[in-house]
């Protein structure tokens, strides 16, 4: 038997510096690791803990990750320490991913908030390489401040593309931004789609989740169609430990990624 | 002699000897007595002040099954750790404890993952049970739908009788040693097993004494328990004098939370699980500092979400036992059994 605790050795390849708070280790692991967008792992800091992070890389690139990081606690601290040839750890993928099947021949919405852009372009990712499986595509992101925005030069590079709506907007701009200024809700109304059809997927801080969330509701998106990465406190990734849990789930094997009807009922889950 | 799935009999210096013999194979662990208390002790000979019947020790059975500090990775090699070269025969294992495998089950071995540790564990280690002789004060066992004697998940059972047990078999496992050791046994006499049951509702009586004294509400009733209590202020006022210690987590044979701790072990790496309490400030939170359970109350009130909400739901049991381990372990006097009272009274 597999013993699920034992992380899978990988070597840094790369640490980019992406905003000043975020940074997006590309590692190599020794043994392949094939993840679905929306499935996250637990990067290994050898002797010094684990922390789960969804891969904001291409699901079909096969030998190499990359997991973008926002220093916030003890693990975080060290994982914007690593340098190429670093040695850290991989386990997972743990959970369920977005089921893109579902979103064949609709419609869909892509939020996402802060960090939460990481686990997004992983997903946007997948969505351009399927582009013809789905119907329009509209992208909604909001950050703190122009430099906290994650991805810039490529997310700037989305914008030529044809089959994207895009916009993004900040809380508080500087003297070069051209997009919209205010909370991520405010650039909703401008998506152009039959909402009580279509698809919504949200990422991003707990407060901007929920707010989204609400509007979403409000504008006709059904229950069922809206999809939320819940950032819990996964650790084991297999549903025994216990930290994780949201209900009658726990986010680690049942999630992160949940529909809006499965959890609405629950307590705790914007806290 | 035909020792299939009926009872038979064995002296109590007998059972010794077959303890002796298991030996060999098993690290056996008994319980003995200090004080008012009865404590898991590594079994050397029959000298010790050996208690088998009485009532649970004070450790929970989990100690066997998922350690309170194990390690379950070194570096990064694909081998399971194991420094255990012979697996435990846990005896004097009281039904209370056993019905904590109903939970453990589940997590560990019985949904979509499995934990190799422990079921490496649930497979080798023996269950030598045995019927309780009388209750404490804090048994609850029966409202939980627990008989104070083992009935099933254990390998071999033991019924105190004057200077011997009756005894029977519970699992295939448990047949085998006893064929091997089939010297030691002789036929159960009839008049034997009849004092069984006699003793059996004796201690039953005892309990329901117990839940009577106490008006201890019946697992019948604690349907939606939680749902209807949500948003009572009984969990403040519950949680007032909590310490946060988590005793009442540790010494739960239900609770089953780790926290996965890695260190230096020289220039490698060992990832150690280590049980974890749903009653520390941090069981929760997240790395950006969010917390779903900030307040004492809240994991109070998560803790019995957990036991009587959420089991009940995912694995059709309520995880609690009636051992009343966490009741004599709260340093706060927090009590289970006056929780529930309120619950099912619904208190505002």
């Amino acid at each position: 038997m597999n013993n699920p605790y034992r992380p899978i050795k990988a070597v840094v390849l790369e640490a980019i510096t992406e905003t000043p708070t975020i940074k997006t280790i590309r590692f190599k692991p020794e043994e392949e690791i094939t993840f679905k967008t929306g499935q996250f792992v637990e990067i290994t800091i050898p002797g010094v803990g684990e922390a789960p992070f969804t891969p904001s890389s291409r699901p079909s690139v096969k030998d190499i990750m990359e997991v973008s990081v926002m220093r916030v606690g003890r693990v975080t601290e060290k994982v914007h320490e690593l340098k190429k040839d670093d040695i850290i750890g991989v386990r997972g993928p743990f959970g369920a991913g977005y089921p893109l099947d579902k979103f064949n021949g609709k419609e869909i919405l892509v939020v996402g908030g802060g960090c939460g852009f990481a686990p997004l372009r992983s997903l946007m990712y997948e969505l351009f390489d399927r582009r013809k499986e789905f119907k329009n595509l509209f992208f909604r992101g909001g950050c703190k401040n122009p430099k906290e925005l994650l991805y810039r030069k490529e997310i700037d590079g989305w914008r030529q593309k044809k089959d994207l709506d895009l916009r993004l907007t900040v809380d508080v701009a500087d003297n070069q931004w051209q997009d919209n200024v205010g909370v991520v809700t405010s650039i909703l109304d401008s998506v152009d789609m039959d909402y009580a059809k279509g698809i919504a997927v949200v990422c991003g801080p707990p407060i901007a989740m929920k707010f989204t969330t609400l509007k979403l509701v409000d504008m006709g998106f059904k229950d069922e169609n809206i999809y939320l990465s819940m950032e819990k406190n996964m650790s084991c990734g297999i549903g025994k430990c216990g930290h994780c849990r949201i209900g009658t789930y726990y986010a680690c094997k049942d999630g992160p990624v949940f529909t809006y009807d499965k959890i609405k009922n629950f307590h705790e889950i914007w806290d | 002699m035909n020792t299939d799935k009926k009872e038979l009999y064995i002296s109590r210096d007998n059972f010794f000897r077959m303890l002796d013999v298991l030996k060999n194979e098993y690290e056996v662990y008994i319980p003995v007595k200090k004080g008012e208390k009865r404590f898991y002790k590594k079994y050397v000979d029959s000298n010790d002040n050996i208690v088998i019947g009485e009532v649970r020790a004070f450790e929970p059975l989990k100690a066997f099954f998922t350690e309170a500090r194990e390690s379950v990775a070194k570096d990064f090699s694909a081998e399971i750790p194991d420094k255990k070269e012979k697996p435990y025969a846990v005896v004097g294992v009281k039904a209370c404890d056993l019905k904590g495998f109903k939970v453990h089950d589940h997590v560990f071995q019985n949904h979509d993952y499995n934990d190799p540790f422990y079921i490496r564990k649930r497979q080798r280690n023996l269950i030598i049970s045995a019927d309780c002789t009388f209750a404490i004060d804090t048994c609850f066992c029966l409202a939980l739908g627990v008989n104070p004697y083992p009935e099933r998940d254990f390998d071999i059972n033991l019924s105190q009788m004057g200077e011997g047990f009756v005894v029977i078999a519970g699992s295939p496992k448990g047949e085998a040693i006893i064929e091997k050791n089939a010297q030691l046994f002789e036929d159960a006499k009839k008049e034997q097993v009849a004092q069984r049951a006699k003793k059996r509702t004796n201690v039953v009586r005892e309990v329901e004494e117990n839940i009577k004294k106490n008006s201890i509400p019946r697992q019948e009733s604690y349907k939606d328990i939680i749902k209807k209590n949500y948003e009572s202020s009984l969990w403040e006022d519950e949680a007032k004098t909590c310490v946060e210690c988590g005793a009442c987590n540790t010494i739960c044979p239900t609770c089953h939370c780790f926290l996965l701790y890695d260190q230096k072990d020289k220039d490698k790496m060992e990832r150690l699980r280590i049980w974890d309490s749903c009653m520390i400030k941090d069981f929760a939170r997240v790395a950006g500092g969010a917390n779903p359970r900030s307040k004492l109350w809240m994991r109070l009130r998560n803790r019995f979400e957990k036991k009587f909400d959420f089991f009940p739901k995912v694995a059709d049991v309520y995880a609690c036992t009636g051992c009343g381990r966490c009741v004599s372990a709260c340093p706060a006097k927090i009590d289970i059994r006056k929780v529930l009272k309120r619950l099912v009274k619904h208190e505002k």
